[in-house]
């Protein structure tokens, strides 16, 4: 029995001459292979293209035929694969696609090398044809274009045994997992049989690991063979594979020579395999222990696969790609490679990652560079803060850092002139801290702006719209010129949506002093009535009626209606609420009237009718923040955030600014990077949790 | 070797658009910051108006940055009393640091010219340490070369750089850490993680792929002005 990971390489006319053993089992061809379900082993190998490249274009298919996916038993991803950081993307499941494809008899499953190496499943309706005139020094970046690697892209997992990719001494069972050698009954190695799975292990993973039990009643179970494509020969001995061989214990890599490793394993036992592509090893488990690191540089530059290889009537052996709980605890296994190689990736030296302009400054002495990364952290907190606005707490950060002598050149304001550096140093020459190379090149933030800026969004996040629009005007004009006004016309599609949101605010006081009066005219008919001479029992059927037949969802009318009748009997109630009504009445037709002049104002600008029609939705509603949907959209508090954002955007633009801070920036092209890392395979990138070591508290 | 992959800048920005990061996610790396590095009126200020609820008591941000300030200024006696009234802990169970703080100390002795009292402290105190690890002996000699040297630039520069302010800061932030640890908080500044996990990714990336690098420049100059200026007389 031998328990291995091996290595399908990238196709080559030697490898294809080799498949002679086992005619029709293997197909290469570039993009796409001919699935049959009903006879997967009797396919015509596809012509292949003398001058196919290659080394380029690799792009092994697979096929799914065999068992329709339905006898496998679905199973979630395994825990331990939690820990990658591309967890999303990896599926063991069978797309419901591939047995509901309209062309069932065309590729379904595609795989391709995006990003040099790595496969990635394509959805099945993709044109096979389409890249043929592609040269292959386009396709990476077109692939790129075309294929969200980041989003849509899912890297499918090592399920099952391959029927394709096996040895036909060896039958599978039904769901995939088992795998029994019907053979002759010989005991020579030629006889050795070998099977791997559909899909290669994604790098992604980190770290990917199965395990295999020894079923057969047996004990010898030495002969496990996988050969390369002629999948007759054991793991191991042959290029590009690596085997662990339970009759001597030795582990083979790529040649016949074996080397002591572990000790024998045969029937009952239970053997691990696992890739740590954080390091491009291999490490084995027999019955939950783990016996070790081995291999090197293995799944650097090709796919790997699980394989197995049996070679003695009878042999039979069971994997478990996660579909059970495995002996090993490859869990706690993987979060110490992940704390490894995170405090790896922190010890390792590194730099201030900015080309500037003082690229000649050599620094004197790393403490130096260490004070000068010391003083580029402050500006880029500062430059955090001040993006956002945070103005108390940039001036009190800026105001430390001076005194501390830790800012290099980002001021804020006049009055932290640029000899505070050194305030700090006493007597001792020495402790100048001006010998700290500056970046001469920052630009202050003046606080002023900062303050104008906070204060414009303060106004916009409290609906304050004639303040901003003001404030903006005075002090940022390009502002909102920004996308040819679209900031300003914004601007006043909210202001717009305050005015409806003010007349359905006062609408809103009208019915509430409205019920409130009736429930004083229920309650309290007796005592009041008496010196008013009113006949309270009428007024009192008068309201209830109002509050029961709709008040709260009927038209405007009607409240109105309902309080005028009231202003009988309660003067001071009714004087109230005719104010209001009236307030009301003028807040609608301003609002309306409002509405008109946006309308007319910018009817030849598609672009922004197409914004004010989804914000006048609002008026349909009674109560729009109450109302959900697009009008609690338009008007909500999250309407004003976006927009305060949007405008704050604009200000910080117009002045030459980004619209993103550097520290998002940074973020944000570090998790672009690593998953790009781990999508071309390399495993310490997947082994990164970003927002575990960084974000949560 | 697998051919380089080819990211092109739309193709990036659209990456970068979907990465997962929220304003209040950096807020907390802000306020780490804030906090480790001892900004404690910032980080109180932060906590208010970024309303990011402070992972410490900001009176212990205080106490951290008085024995940072009295190590800034050399004053070791000052550091160390406080230290101990913080918790005597820290240095009874950490026999580097204390050393550290003794060398500083006799650092301090040789920077003012107290000779004597240089040698006398050496040898009651520093010798006997360093007799314990060849790590400490080394230091203890390494110090003691100063006093070789009648002005420190003669002295070779990694002799010299003990005089440096960076010596001071690197006993101070041994001390920090010390103590950040000791009220379990992170010593490590996470802000500092990311630089070093953005060094590290577009280092290895850069090996594989084509794609636009990071310009912190952008980020903290305003070096699209004359864009925003084109724009507007466009405009006009």
């Amino acid at each position: 029995m031998r328990s291995t990971a091996r290595s399908f390489p990238q196709p080559s006319p030697a490898l294809l001459s080799g498949t002679g053993a086992t005619p029709a089992h293997i197909y290469y061809e570039p993009r796409v292979i001919r699935v049959d379900t009903t006879c997967p082993t009797s396919l015509p190998s596809p012509p292949r293209r003398p001058g196919a490249p290659s080394a380029q274009r690799p792009a092994m298919a697979h096929t799914s035929a065999g068992p329709s996916p339905a006898d496998s038993v679905p199973f979630p991803r395994p825990a331990y694969l939690d820990h990658s950081a591309l967890r999303h993307l990896l599926q063991t499941d069978t797309p419901s696609q591939l047995s509901s494809s309209p062309k069932p008899d065309l590729a379904v499953v595609r795989t391709e090398y995006a990003g040099g190496r790595r496969r990635v499943q394509r959805s099945p309706s993709f044109d096979s044809d389409e890249e043929d005139s592609i040269t292959p020094g386009e396709i990476s970046s077109r692939h790129q274009e075309n294929n969200p690697l980041m989003s849509s892209a899912l890297l499918r997992l090592p399920t099952r045994w391959s029927e394709e990719y096996r040895s036909p001494m060896l039958s599978v069972s039904a769901d995939g997992r088992d795998l029994t050698y019907q053979g002759s009954p010989s005991n020579s190695d030629k006889d050795a049989a070998a099977a791997r799975t559909i899909f290669p292990i994604p790098p992604a993973c980190g770290i990917y690991y199965y395990e295999v039990e020894v079923t057969s009643k047996t004990n010898n179970n030495k002969g496990l063979v996988s050969r390369d494509f002629k999948l007759t020969r054991l793991p191991g001995w042959e290029k590009n594979s690596w085997g662990y061989h339970g009759d001597d214990g030795s582990s083979f890599a790529t040649e016949k020579t074996g080397t002591p490793y572990g000790p024998q394993f045969g029937a009952g036992d239970v053997i691990g395999c696992g890739i740590d592509f954080s390091q491009n090893r291999a490490f084995y488990t027999k019955n939950g222990a783990l016996l070790g690191s081995v291999f090197d540089n293995i799944g650097k530059d090709c796919d790997i696969y699980p394989a197995v290889g049996l070679c003695h009537l009878g042999e039979s052996v069971r994997a478990n790609f996660g579909q059970d709980p495995f002996k090993f605890d490859i869990e706690d296994h993987v979060l110490q490679q992940r704390n490894t190689t995170w405090s790896r990736i922190q010890t390792a030296p590194w730099t201030w990652p900015v080309a500037d302009g003082d690229k000649d400054l050599t620094p004197a002495s790393t403490s130096t560079a260490e004070t000068r990364a010391k003083s580029q952290i402050n500006d880029l907190v500062l430059s955090y803060l001040s993006h956002h606005g945070y103005a108390r707490t940039a001036r009190a950060f800026e105001a430390q850092c001076s005194a501390r002598g830790g800012m290099s050149t980002l001021r804020l304001s006049k009055t932290f002139p640029s000899s505070s550096t050194s305030r700090v140093s006493d007597h001792d020459q020495i402790m100048d801290m001006d010998d700290v190379p500056q970046t001469p090149t920052i630009a202050p933030a003046p606080m002023d702006d900062i303050e104008i800026r906070t204060r414009i969004v303060h106004a916009v996040l409290t609906g304050d719209v004639d303040t901003a629009l003001s404030d903006t005007r005075t002090h940022f004009p390009r502002a909102l010129d920004a996308d040819a006004g679209l900031v300003l016309f914004k601007l006043r599609c909210r202001k717009f949506v305050e005015l409806v949101l003010e007349a359905a605010e006062l609408k809103k006081r009208m019915c509430a002093e409205d019920a409130e009066m009736n429930v004083e005219a229920d309650g309290e008919d007796k005592g009041i009535s008496e010196g008013m001479g009113m006949d309270v029992d009428d007024e009192a059927d008068i309201s209830s009626t109002g509050v029961t037949n709709g008040f709260g969802g009927g038209s405007s009318a009607i409240p109105i209606k309902g309080k005028r009748k009231a202003s009988f009997a309660y003067y001071s109630h009714s004087g109230l609420l005719g104010v209001i009504a009236a307030k009301y009445g003028t807040a609608l037709e301003h609002a309306v009237a409002y509405g008109q002049e946006l309308q007319s104002e910018y009817k030849d600008r598609p672009e922004m009718r197409a914004i004010f029609k989804r914000t006048s939705v609002i008026v349909a509603f009674e109560d729009p923040l109450e109302a959900g949907g697009d009008a609690a959209d338009v008007a909500g508090q999250g309407a004003r955030v976006s927009l305060a954002t949007e405008v704050n955007q604009a200000i910080l633009l117009s002045q030459g600014r980004p619209a993103h801070p550097a520290l998002e920036r940074i973020y944000r092209h570090t998790a672009a990077s690593l998953t790009q890392l781990a999508l071309i395979g390399n495993g310490a990138a997947a082994l990164v949790d970003m927002p575990r070591e960084l974000l949560d508290a | 070797m697998p051919p380089r992959t080819i990211i092109r800048k739309e193709e990036w920005e659209r990456r970068l658009r979907e990465v997962q990061v929220t304003k209040d996610d950096l807020n907390r790396l802000i306020m780490d910051y804030l906090v480790i590095e001892g900004y404690k009126s910032a980080a109180e200020e932060f906590s208010d108006e970024a309303n990011v609820p402070p992972p410490v008591d900001f009176e212990s941000i205080e106490s951290r940055m008085v024995i940072r300030e009295a190590l800034q200024r050399g004053d070791i006696e000052e550091a160390i009393s406080r230290m101990n009234d913080l918790n005597p802990e820290i240095l009874d169970t950490n026999p580097a640091l204390y050393f550290h703080l003794q060398q500083q100390k006799l650092i301090e002795h040789i920077r003012h010219g107290r000779i004597t009292e240089a040698l006398k402290f050496a040898q009651d105190e520093l010798a006997p340490r360093g007799e314990e690890s060849p790590e400490f002996l080394a230091e203890l000699e390494r110090t003691m070369a100063l006093l070789a040297f009648d002005s420190s630039s003669s002295a070779p520069p990694a002799i010299s750089e003990l005089l440096s302010p960076a010596q001071r800061m690197k006993t101070a932030g041994e001390v920090n850490a010390a103590i950040l640890e000791s009220l379990s908080q992170g010593k490590e500044v996470k802000l500092v993680q990311l630089l070093k996990l953005l060094c590290w990714s577009e280092g290895m990336l850069a090996d594989r792929a084509d794609f636009p690098k990071i310009d912190l420049q952008e980020g903290l100059v305003a070096t699209s002005r004359k864009e925003a200026t084109d724009d507007s007389i466009m405009r006009e």
